[in-house]
């Protein structure tokens, strides 16, 4: 029997009532929803998986990054790559170097497979980036970023490009991904938690005092850094078993800016603001879209109004910095609101 | 031997690009930690008002020039009081995120007021003419532009050193409270350095717009984003460093260019931020970055 | 000329000093004394406005404590902050020009440079030195020399003793004491109470943020409370 610590019991008591939350939407859209909707909801798990990625870095080491998207698509594409079987790769990658059009896997391998190169890509990178101060590790982020899609777009022998990478086989339905989701929250909650979660957010908080009471940051960091990366790859995964094809657009900056806001509206700092934030964006930007489509509301034809959307993501971004910087939840977790307050 | 000198002239104008908007980006950072990711629309602003002369008629170039320039200090003027404020004490993640929200805030305006698609600007094209010295062709835009970025430098300088608000700027980026007990008024000091800013901004924008023509809502970005490697390369921060890391990027650029196979023509950009992040592994705080001390700061 | 009265200052949720009046006559040097974490500089940050605080600071009659530092500052309050602050990416002469910032006319700009470079010969002679380049001693008299080119009417010394060499100290006095002759309006806070008291007028005592005796320097001199708290030796 493993002994928790109280912060880690809590934890676990937090991730199960997020569990629930999730389930119960889950529950809700499977019974009520149209196939449309049971859609979108697919697409807020994935997303929600994509922001607990974020989480785990951004939140415990406070260093803004925008390379979570590219190691989204590198763990979709590599999955994608090891499970679609020869005969269609035949057809859409003639020219894949390598052997890759010469043989395919099971989903769990390929997904396996793809957890494992995303995984050694991120310690790779991270050992660079997590020595760096946090304005300088940003900018590499973003370099990583630009430079992965560069090589989606360029090596069109393997990946298609803009073009979309077809035959993956559908194996994912809504309740894989809320099974993995709710993995994926207990593990962010168990690692926030954890004394490595723990010193972690401490030297975001006092590097020099948490350096001289011997936490060693950066191989706090690159362990966040690197979980992160796994969960981002996941996600990707799930992108990919869920939809049968890809591209390389969708893992760019429209998606590094919109799983931003949502991490940033729900408040960084913890797992409940994570899962709160994407709901809130993912289903309040369907408001918007709809508006954006120019509908007759009230009897009034509204114009068609194309960026709305856009428009409401970054004023979200600058109106949360502004009020409040800490996010929704600030520094409480989904526990914490019935937890009596402290004094 | 003319191929060199003409690349190295090419390197010197894409990096005289650069050195405009990362210093702009530099002076906005030193003073209050502010990694501006709306920069690239303060050009795109000047670039639509550029429009706008047009759809009036007015053609006049140094009245669209001149517009640009102040359209784009306004608009870096109005951020500042609108968007950034509120955070000026914030850490740098919450005024970096503040101004990626603004980024994207102003690229969907343009988005939904003025049009997805790229508009034809075609009042600057008379700015590129090709030239021909001792032998040596080259573009009149890039002499220009290597022209502009050596008085615009010299003219910052005299600036810092010699006036009052300039020595607060500088003074700002060490200690900012210290500053306000000398008397100077923040939003003063604040209101320059956007304003400062702004003006590289337009500057560099009618640059870009000369060179291509058109306006759309991601006109500033990929500059931009360009600018902020020069700025890091440079040292986050630093004057001097931000002037340099621009310079950098331009001969790195070329060299690409010259030296990449034709088959890798896309790979230029993705093997510029390579080489920027092995600059930035050897050094990274940058190569002229100021001294920070990570201690209490009281 | 400053008059605080019930003064609460506060670094964020917490209160530092629990509510002081003092009054710094005009022409007078009058000295903060107390251990240190005592609220003597908390005080000093209240009076320029820098920390939050509740209470009035009255200076020359006008109530300032709504005003913005920067009011405050153009009002005649100056000040040489603990840890000196001088801008060490800046010259001594950019220094000294940005100490003058509010004032208008370059001729006595100059004038008044050259008068205190004449009482600093020191900072005279670096005057295209970089800032950081400087000793402690001379950091320090460069933070004196910036405050008193605002032409203050009172001028807040916060530590100017603090991490010098004991003959750099006594340089330091020195200056103070020719400064005060000079009809200088001075509110001096010193952990150094030997020295603060032979200089100063009057004399408050300072012990967790509250204020536990005054007196002439003659007065608290003879006390054994205050040594006792001064140097912790009861």
């Amino acid at each position: 029997m493993i002994r928790l610590s109280s912060s880690q019991r809590s934890g676990l008591i937090g991730a199960a009532l997020l569990a629930l939350v999730l389930i119960a939407i889950g529950v809700l859209v499977t019974y009520f929803g149209s196939r449309y909707q049971i859609r979108l909801v697919y697409s807020a798990y994935v997303n929600l998986i994509v922001v607990l990625g974020l989480q785990v870095f951004m939140g415990n080491a406070r260093i803004t990054n925008l390379s979570h998207s590219a190691f989204m698509g590198v763990g979709a594409y590599a999955a994608a790559l090891c499970v679609t079987p020869e005969k269609i790769k035949k057809i859409s990658l003639p020219e894949a170097p390598w052997g890759l059009a010469e043989f395919s896997l099971d989903p769990v391998l390929a997904a396996v497979i793809a957890i494992v190169v995303t995984a050694l890509l991120a310690l790779f990178l991270g050992m660079f980036i997590v020595r760096l101060t946090s304005t300088g590790a940003t900018i590499v982020t973003l370099a990583v970023l630009v430079i992965v899609h560069a090589i989606f777009l360029y090596r069109t022998d393997i990946f298609k490009g803009n073009q979309a990478f077809f035959g993956i086989p559908q194996v994912f339905d809504l309740t894989s991904v809320i099974v993995i989701a709710i993995l994926a929250v207990v593990a962010c909650r168990m690692f926030r938690e954890s004394r490595w979660g723990i010193q972690l957010r401490a030297s975001a908080d006092d590097e020099v005092g948490a350096a001289a009471m011997g936490v060693q940051i950066y191989r706090l960091r690159l362990i966040a850094w690197v979980l992160g990366a796994v969960i981002l790859a996941v996600a990707g995964i799930c992108y990919a078993y869920f939809l049968g094809t890809i591209s390389a657009r969708p893992f760019y900056f429209n998606h590094v800016f919109l799983t931003l806001a949502m991490l940033i509206l729900g408040g960084m700092r913890t797992v409940t603001g994570a899962v709160l934030g994407t709901f809130l964006i993912s289903f309040g930007l369907e408001g918007v879209r709809y508006l954006e489509t120019g509908p007759v509301f009230l009897g009034i034809d509204l114009p068609e109004a194309l960026g709305l959307s856009g428009i409401a993501l970054g004023a979200v971004i600058v109106l949360t910095m502004a009020l409040r910087p800490t996010g929704i939840m600030g520094n409480r977790e989904i526990e914490d609101l019935f937890a009596r307050q402290k004094s | 031997m003319e191929y060199i000198i003409q690349q190295v002239l090419n390197a010197l104008s894409f990096g005289a690009e650069y050195a405009l908007l990362a210093l702009g980006l530099a002076i906005v950072f030193s003073i209050m930690g502010l990694v501006n990711f709306a920069h690239g629309e303060i050009i795109a602003v000047g670039g639509y008002t550029m429009v706008a002369f047009a759809s009036l008629s007015i053609g006049n170039p140094f009245i669209v020039m001149g517009g640009a320039v102040l359209a784009a200090m306004l608009a870096s003027l109005t951020l500042e009081r609108v968007a950034f404020r509120p955070v000026r004490k914030a850490d740098p993640t919450t005024g970096l995120l503040t101004a990626f929200g603004v980024s994207i805030v102003l690229q969907n305006l343009f988005l939904l007021f003025v049009s997805p698609r790229p508009i034809a600007v075609t009042s600057l094209y008379f700015l590129d003419w090709p030239i021909e010295i001792a032998g040596i062709r080259l573009a009149s835009l890039q002499v220009f532009e290597a022209l502009t970025t050596i008085i615009v430098i010299v003219a910052l300088m005299l600036f810092l050193r010699r006036t009052v608000l300039g020595l607060a700027v500088r003074a700002a980026s060490l200690d900012f409270e210290m500053v306000r007990l000398t008397g100077i008024r923040a939003n003063r000091v604040f209101a320059m350095a956007f304003l400062i800013s702004g003006l590289l901004a337009g500057l560099a924008c009618i640059f870009i717009m000369a060179r291509r023509g058109s306006v759309d809502p991601h006109l500033g970005f990929e500059p931009v984003l360009k600018a902020f490697v020069a700025c890091v390369v440079g040292g986050f921060g630093s004057l001097p460093g931000a002037v340099l890391g621009g310079f950098l990027l331009g001969a790195v650029e070329v060299a690409m260019l010259v030296m990449l196979p034709q088959s890798l023509g896309g790979m230029t950009d993705a093997f510029v931020f390579v080489i920027v992040a092995l600059i930035l592994i050897w050094r990274p705080d940058g190569i002229l970055s100021p001294a920070v001390e990570k201690g209490d700061k009281l | 000329m400053l008059i605080l009265q019930d003064l609460h200052v506060f670094h964020g949720p917490i209160e530092a000093v629990h509510g002081i009046s003092l009054e710094v006559p005009q022409g007078k040097c009058i000295s903060l004394l107390g251990p240190n974490g005592a609220g003597k500089t908390s005080t000093i940050s209240a009076i320029t406005g820098i920390a939050r605080s509740t209470g009035e600071v009255r200076f020359e009659g006008r109530d300032l404590s709504r005003e913005s530092v920067e009011a405050r500052i153009a009002a005649g309050i100056a000040v040489s902050p603990e840890g000196r602050r001088i801008f060490s990416n800046l010259t001594v002469l950019e220094n000294l020009t940005l100490g003058a910032a509010l004032q208008k006319d370059a001729k006595e700009k100059a004038r008044d440079r050259d008068h205190w470079f004449s009482l600093f010969p020191i900072l005279a002679e670096r005057r295209d030195q970089p800032a950081g380049t400087l000793s402690g001693g001379e950091q320090q008299m460069l933070a004196i020399a910036r405050a008193l080119m605002a032409r203050p009417r009172i001028l807040l010394l916060d530590e100017p003793s603090l991490g010098l060499a004991p003959k750099i100290v006594r340089q330091i006095f020195d200056l103070i004491a020719s400064l005060k002759e000079r009809g200088m309006t001075i509110l001096l806070v010193e952990q150094n109470a030997t020295q603060a008291l032979k200089l100063a007028d009057y004399a408050y005592l300072m012990s967790s943020g509250r204020i536990v005796a005054h007196g002439t320097a003659d007065e608290l001199g003879k006390s054994d409370r205050l040594m006792a708290e001064l140097t912790g030796v009861a």
